[in-house]
């Protein structure tokens, strides 16, 4: 009989990382009780390209392997495996040889398992199935729908997760009404008008003899249903104008879940039944008004209270209250594309709220704004909807041309407008911009044909550096005025776009400058080039060339509308067929580095930016190291689409 | 050639049932040495640990054996090996605090002769690998001649005296620091991570991973059979 001690903590090893990390006990230790390990000095090789494959899949316990291929004689890095790692599992999966080799990079403790054993536990847990699969992808260096697997796997682990966060913190529960006033079917609305106003309620629940829920009455009911219709209806049963059927939940909600749903049903009343459904009894009513109270923090309230500002002050307090519903999304995993048509919506409403103030008070200093049309727009960031944390303002004015002799003034007018408006951004937490592209500039508050001649300049001469401080521009987007100046300027460029043969070239190489790194090493990030970077700038070496291809291709499909990169992917996925499963990819992959970028700004108080490897745990690595895949992957198609290789710097 | 005579007149009062199975099947497993010339990966290693009731070799009692396997370089995890055994006490209290082991533990442990014999079994004509061996031999074979007036028979090797003759040379029998070829020393030296120290079975697999490292070194000093390993 095995060692209960020596094979427990080997399993407790094991469960350190994933898919362990997952598994029942008594599973771990048998797997634990079923491997070897082995001990190797740095140099030593592992298995070399071309070997027979082993029984047996490998994880680092302690130590470094490199995985390289080789070629020519010339050894290509292709992943640096630490403590956690798993590799060689192509001996799971059958194949005759290695297509890398691994070599010792320090010493290791290799834990060998047997590769039968694990397709035993591919066989019985989805979890690890989904794992391996991805781990599989990886190693074949091919996409297969790696992302889409490992996505599933982390979306399993997280939501455990987040339930054990959800239980943890009670508060973000809504607490439904529990002592909840109903009535029977058949008593008159006269009689459940007066409980109504007796009990200063604003609905009833009108309830079975069995206490199952029927139908509510609700104020508007009353107005709309009896006060407004001729005739006296008020002693008639209740029955007939109650609204039914009630939409029934379970209790346990939170917050999240409850936005959600009300956003869904644009109702506002919401039974907890036994079991959930209208055949089990009543046991507390949630509202619209309890799921705004229970946290202080709901959209809809806090855009309502944007709109109602009169002072410049109030915006920074609702922009602060919608960063606190920011961190409650991200905390019970709420899909970041429905997080971020929150954000936009209220940062939107916000930017309105300021150009109304700034009118104002214009105004009241005695510049009357003169009445050419013009429009407010969003670049960059906040202009492809992505602005979750507020980092810099990149915005821009544009107006319908004037006559000759008011131009100046009218210019005046608008950069006068434009400099109120951004202080006041600046005050609700959104910082200048330092290479100031903002309407406050003369250079970027201009008349339509000007926008033209400045696309026109960058399109027709296209210009490596210049190209690369204007893509913001590319991503404008209408906010505020007259949208239609901004569909005409789009129209402008796409006529541009057919004459400048070649500028979609210049604009593809620019999104190629940065190939992604290969993965993380410790506190590292492993680059092909070997020189490995403390610090993973997760906008210019994740976000930046997946965006920046997006755009790309977005303006050679001609897509006019204005979109994220993430819908700039989710269109471009119908528009190319050939490359759909990569663009569903790319935006997976998008919305992921955007989620991640956002826990570490809110962890860190900072645009999120720049992200310590030491905080990001296995699977995140995991998920990065195919969200770079993923990227090359782009790149590479980019590469090919618009035949870069043949063109010279 | 003693070891050779105890184990023929022991195996003949295996052919008038005088010792159980177990015992006998160990003693014709031992009746051939290993072969000089082996190569180290072919041999079956069982590296292992007791904890007694104190350190005097002739009264002091074994309380529990632990072990681990090891070949071609790989610790086998489910090749392990684990007993309790039933003692009326634990030991002095010096004792109790390195091991922690009490009273209501042992009680749950199997008697003696169970134990050894069970251990017999496990680690048949393996060689044997231990801290500091010498003890761990002699406790143990103070229960095989109470029980069955036999010793062990395999080959055996101290990981302290391997440290030292790998990190000083065969030779070198001058006085060292103290403590310096304790097991905590040595594996903090190897960097070893401490984990369920002063259980037998934990000292045994820090051990294995001990010896794995020394084996490693061996390698390199031209050490590949058993022969040059034993000193044979």
């Amino acid at each position: 009989m095995a060692s209960n001690t020596i094979v427990e903590r080997v399993a407790a090893d094991l469960s350190k990382y994933p898919p362990f990390d997952v598994l029942e006990p008594a599973v771990v230790q048998d797997l634990a009780s079923s491997l070897s390990i082995h001990y190797h000095e740095e140099g030593e090789m592992i298995f070399r390209k071309g070997d027979t494959l082993r029984e047996a899949a490998f994880m680092v316990m302690k130590g470094a392997v490199r995985l390289f291929d080789s070629m020519d004689d010339e050894e290509i890095l292709v992943d640096l495996c630490d403590e956690g790692d798993i590799f060689g599992v192509r001996a799971i999966f059958g194949g005759s040889s290695y297509v890398l080799s691994a070599q010792v990079a320090e010493e290791s403790l290799i834990y060998e398992m047997p590769a039968e054993k694990i397709r035993g536990l591919i066989a019985a847990s989805n979890a690890v199935s989904m794992f391996f699969a991805g781990e599989f992808a990886k190693s074949m260096q091919v996409m297969e729908r790696s992302l889409t697997n490992a996505f599933d796997q982390r979306k399993l682990r997280y939501s455990e997760q987040s339930c054990r966060s959800f239980l943890e913190h009670e508060t973000l529960e809504v607490k439904p009404v529990a002592n909840v006033i109903t009535c029977s079917p058949d008593i008159t609305i006269r009689e459940a008008a007066k409980i109504m106003s007796d009990c200063n309620i604003g609905s009833i629940l009108v309830v079975s003899a069995d206490n199952h829920p029927l139908g509510i009455i609700t104020d508007t009911d009353l107005r709309k249903k009896v006060v407004a219709q001729p005739g006296s209806v008020k002693e008639q049963p209740v029955r007939d104008i109650m609204s039914s059927p009630v939409y029934t939940i379970t209790g346990r909600k939170t917050v999240a879940d409850m936005v959600m749903l009300m956003v869904k049903t644009k109702l506002r009343h919401f039974c907890i039944t036994e079991d959930g459904t209208v055949n089990s009894p009543l046991q507390g009513i949630i509202s619209e008004h309890d799921i705004i109270t229970s946290e202080g923090n709901n959209p809809a309230v806090i855009m309502k209270e944007i709109m109602a500002a009169d002072q410049v002050g109030q915006l920074k307090v609702e922009r602060d209250k919608a960063e606190h519903l920011l961190r409650i999304y991200i905390g019970q995993d709420v899909a970041v594309h429905f997080i971020s048509n929150i954000i936009t919506e209220i940062n939107d409403a916000l930017i309105v709220k300021a150009i109304g103030l700034s009118i104002a008070s214009l105004e009241k200093e005695g510049w009357l704004l003169p009445d050419t049309p013009f429009c407010w727009l969003s670049l960059g960031s906040e202009g492809r909807k992505e602005q979750l944390l507020r980092t810099d303002q990149d915005n821009a004015l544009l107006y319908l041309d004037p006559p000759e002799y008011l131009k100046a003034e009218v210019q005046a007018s608008f950069v006068a407008l434009g400099r109120k408006v951004t202080s006041i951004l600046e005050q609700s937490g959104f910082a200048l911009c330092p290479a100031e592209v903002m309407a406050s500039n003369d250079e970027w508050c201009q008349p339509v044909s000007v926008w033209k001649k400045y696309f026109s300049r960058w399109i027709l001469t296209p210009e490596p550096k210049a190209l690369m401080n204007a893509t913001i521009f590319f991503d404008f987007r209408p906010v505020y005025g007259d949208a239609s100046l901004a569909a005409d300027l789009k129209k402008g460029i796409f006529e541009e776009l057919a004459r400048g043969r070649g500028f979609l070239e210049f604009f593809a190489k620019n999104a190629l400058q940065n190939p992604p790194p290969l993965g993380f090493f410790r506190n590292f990030l492993v680059e092909k080039s070997r020189d490995h970077a403390n610090e993973f700038d997760i906008k210019s070496r994740a976000m930046m060339p997946l965006s920046d291809a997006a755009r790309v291709l977005a303006y050679e499909q001609r897509i006019p509308d204005y979109l994220s990169t993430v819908e700039r992917y989710h269109r471009l996925a119908d528009l190319l067929l050939p490359e759909k499963d990569l663009c569903l990819e790319a935006a997976a992959a998008y919305e992921f580095l955007m989620r991640l970028r956002v826990v570490n700004g809110l962890d860190q108080g900072s645009s999120g930016r720049y992200i310590k490897p030491e905080s990001l745990n296995k699977i995140d690595r995991q998920m990065l190291r195919n969200v770079f895949t993923t990227i090359g992957q782009v790149q590479k198609t980019l590469n090919m689409r618009f035949q870069l290789d043949y063109i010279r710097d | 050639m003693i070891d050779r005579l105890i184990i023929e007149t022991a195996l003949y009062r295996c052919r008038n049932n005088s010792l159980p199975e177990s015992v006998c099947r160990y003693l014709r497993l031992n009746r051939k040495k290993i072969h000089v010339a082996t190569p180290l990966a072919d041999i079956r290693f069982v590296v292992f640990d007791t904890e007694t009731t104190g350190f005097d070799v002739r009264h002091d009692k074994i309380i529990s054996i632990g072990a681990v396997s090891l070949r071609a370089q790989r610790i086998l995890v489910g090749d392990s090996f684990e007993v309790l055994v039933r003692q009326e006490k634990v030991g002095d209290r010096e004792a109790v605090s390195v091991h922690g082991l009490l009273c209501k533990d042992i009680a749950f442990g199997v008697d003696e002769r169970t134990a050894v014999s069970g251990f017999l079994d496990y680690i048949g004509n393996s060689v044997l690998v231990a801290q500091h061996a010498g003890f761990d031999i002699a406790m143990v074979n103070q229960l095989l001649s109470r029980y069955f007036g036999i010793r062990l028979f395999n080959d055996v090797i101290d990981t302290a005296s391997l440290a030292k003759r790998l990190e000083k040379g065969p030779y070198y029998n001058l006085a060292h620091k103290v403590g310096e070829y304790k097991l905590d020393a040595l594996c903090e030296r190897y960097s070893i991570r401490l984990h369920d120290r002063h259980t037998s079975a934990g000292d045994a697999y820090l051990t294995a991973q001990l010896y794995q490292r020394l084996l490693a070194k061996s390698r390199k000093s031209g050490i590949k059979t058993a022969g040059t390993l034993l000193m044979k």
